[in-house]
């Protein structure tokens, strides 16, 4: 928008670079609104279009008719793995949850420099590949490796499952999904008024209730925002419950890439897609409700 | 946005972006160059003439590592550095295979596919073959398994298992892979996404049926042989992983591609295979359905098909040769892991019945990878 003002002006200044009759004769106001139209077209092309053809796949491939979403919905196989995916997203947003808001408390209270080594900290990880990560992880909690092979020869137990289980694989999904918990909570937590704690204590209430019921609720939008996003991102997960699950943590992901891209069958991989968008955006508008509505905590405010 | 000749102008803009990308979208998909037949005279495995692909583009999908690596450098750089073609390599998937065929857009020449995708795809996502086009006298017998292929390796799925664990009393038939009793320690299985028959069979064979003689109630019978190892059994997903499992011993046994039982041997790893009883298995090499060029894609298998050619692919990957007068310069190690040399006792598909029951096995398959 300031761009094509200015060129604008510029153009009406020097009088050079466009003819200044046609410039004076249209309306001035929308014009800005012309630059919109790459990006309505990119977002159209790349992400409406492709969406509108997996449904389309999804409702005639292989004949027209809803025999895929037949089968989505009587196969137990695929009903099994979705009620995993969820769930393994939720755990880990749990557990995302309960390590990043202390964290972000942390970086609140601290002097600024502590502060930018506290950030640098959360965001390393993001810059190192998923896989590089994930094959740390591996090796290092294999039965053969390090950690069960300390519990081993200090303790006599093991070795214990800490990959091929739900364990592993939470663990893995929580250190990549961190950074997307500890920012927008860091932000909301940045946001509120320092004395407001020491008001409530004024006025008779305890630290624990002054947490509760003021703290708490102005972080609301932090929490929210980051654990809709680590949500999601959990639900997309591929790689990490392929290498630190078996075939009993495997997410809806490797399902969709098997019928796609192992078995060829569009239809039923567009299906699942369109089942797990259709299911993630039923389960976000049901969290939006509530977390409006009330708190997040509703038990606990009082 | 208050001005209603604005909108109707935006709108019309919009349109006509989306009309205009359409075009180009489809213009891309139609035009070939048309192809001009060379004469490149009968043809002789491992020959082509000097310069006659001056200018052409092939490109080669197959599945990365070392295997690409050496058949790449064993076949076809030299067939691009004495035919004057460009020879280009990317990453095979299924998936993307059907997407190029069915938009008319195909940009790969040669691909590595199994012999269930090549009998299974015959005509619609894979070229047949123009046997005149390419000598196949010199492949070993039984390995042109459908009209869309000729064999790319020959391989085996073998039971990789480790000789510090069973040093004096190793495993010694199918059966054995599921006795934990004689045989305690955990087992690694493929839970690849790619459907393989061949496992099936293992577990089948184990029991002593006849793979010639299997029913589709006998697919879940396999698996269920599988399951029953209960936490003994792990899965692989990728070659690498079973690789992985078996030099780091979190496996004692596995049932892998042999290749990747001799890329663990060779990393050091005291792996050794169990030739007593294997599944034979024998990689297509198959050309994409509306390849670009055809002649110029036959004259690279033939090329690739050469005795030379395959011997130097063998001491590059360890996979056998598919020319029975390749004479491969190979050391002890990877003379142990050589298919070629224990063909008498492995287990050869039974293609046709896994091709005519591929639904019911895909659909034991996904639930044996997802653990219901």
């Amino acid at each position: 928008m300031v761009h094509a003002t200015s060129t604008h002006n510029r153009g009406k200044r020097s009088g050079d670079g466009g003819d200044p009759a046609r410039l004076a004769r249209e309306p001035k106001n929308w014009r800005p609104f012309l630059l919109l139209i790459p990006a309505f077209v990119i977002v159209s092309f790349f992400f409406l279009a492709p969406l509108v053809d997996v449904f389309i796949r999804s409702i005639s491939d292989p004949v027209l008719g809803i025999q895929n979403y037949v089968w989505l919905f009587t196969t137990p196989t695929n009903m099994v793995v979705a009620l995993r995916t969820f769930g393994t997203s939720f755990l880990v947003t749990i557990v995302c949850l309960l390590i990043a808001y202390p964290y972000a408390y942390l970086m609140t209270i601290v002097s600024d420099r502590t502060r930018n080594m506290l950030q640098l900290f959360i965001m390393l990880p993001l810059w190192t590949s998923i896989l590089v990560r994930t094959l740390a992880w591996l090796v290092l909690l294999q039965d053969t490796g390090p950690i069960n092979g300390l519990l081993q020869s200090l303790f006599g137990i093991g070795p214990l499952p800490l990959i091929r289980s739900t364990f592993g694989v939470a663990l893995g999904m929580s250190q990549v999904l961190l950074p997307f918990m500890v920012l927008p909570i860091y932000s909301a937590l940045a946001k509120i008024d320092k004395r407001l704690l020491p008001a409530a204590a004024n006025l008779g209430a305890r630290p624990v209730t002054a947490f509760f019921t003021v703290y708490l609720p102005l972080s609301r939008p932090g929490i929210f925002a980051g654990s809709v996003t680590v949500f999601i991102l959990g639900l997309g997960f591929y790689i990490i419950p392929a290498l630190l699950g078996s075939s009993k943590e495997i997410m809806m992901s490797a399902l969709m890439y098997q019928q796609i891209s192992g078995f060829l069958m569009w239809g039923q991989g567009t299906a699942l897609g369109i089942f797990m968008l259709t299911a993630t955006i039923v389960v976000l508008v049901l969290v939006g409700r509530l977390a409006k509505g009330t708190s997040l905590f509703a038990g606990r405010v009082k | 946005m208050r001005n209603p000749k604005f909108k109707r102008q935006l709108g019309a803009l919009a349109l006509g972006g989306v009309v205009t990308l359409l075009i180009a979208g489809c213009a891309g998909g139609g035009a070939a160059a048309p192809v001009v037949e060379r004469d490149l005279g009968t043809p002789v495995a491992g020959v082509v003439p000097e310069g006659v692909f001056d200018g052409v583009t092939l490109t080669y999908a197959a599945s990365g590592g070392i295997f690409q690596d050496g058949q790449r450098d064993a076949a076809w750089d030299p067939f691009a550095k004495i035919s004057g073609a460009t020879f280009l390599q990317d990453a095979f998937d299924a998936g993307k295979l059907k997407a190029m065929v069915d938009s008319g857009n195909v940009t790969w020449d040669v691909t590595n596919a199994t012999q269930f995708d090549t009998a299974r795809g015959c005509g619609t996502l894979y070229e047949e073959y123009d046997y005149s086009q390419v000598d196949i006298s010199k492949v070993p017998e039984g390995t042109i398994t459908d009209k869309c292929m000729v064999p790319n390796i020959l391989y085996g799925l073998v039971v990789a298992y480790n000789t510090d664990a069973f040093g004096d009393n190793p495993p010694t038939s199918a059966a054995d892979f599921f006795d934990t009793e004689k045989f305690p320690g955990k087992r690694t299985v493929s839970q690849s996404p790619y459907v393989d028959p061949q496992t099936v069979e293992f577990a089948l064979a184990a029991d002593g049926k006849d793979i010639n003689d299997v029913k589709v109630s006998d697919i879940e019978t396999a698996f269920d042989k599988y399951r029953a190892l209960g936490d003994d059994v792990i899965g692989w997903t990728s070659g690498a992983q079973a690789q992985q499992q078996l030099e780091s011993g979190e496996a004692v046994m596995g049932l892998v591609w042999s290749g990747r039982g001799y890329g663990a041997a060779a990393a050091g790893a005291p792996i050794a295979p169990m030739w007593d009883e294997w599944m034979i298995m024998v990689d297509s090499t198959a050309i994409p359905k509306g390849v670009k060029d055809p002649q110029a894609a036959f004259a690279a298998v033939n090329f690739y098909l050469g005795a030379d050619q395959q011997s130097r692919m063998t001491e590059l990957t360890s996979y056998g040769p598919v020319n029975v007068d390749a004479t491969p310069k190979v050391d002890a190690l990877l003379n142990t892991w050589l298919t070629t040399e224990h063909l008498k006792s492995g287990h050869a598909p039974n293609i046709d019945f896994w091709v005519e029951n591929y639904d019911a096995l895909s659909a034991a398959w996904a639930g044996w990878v997802t653990g219901s």
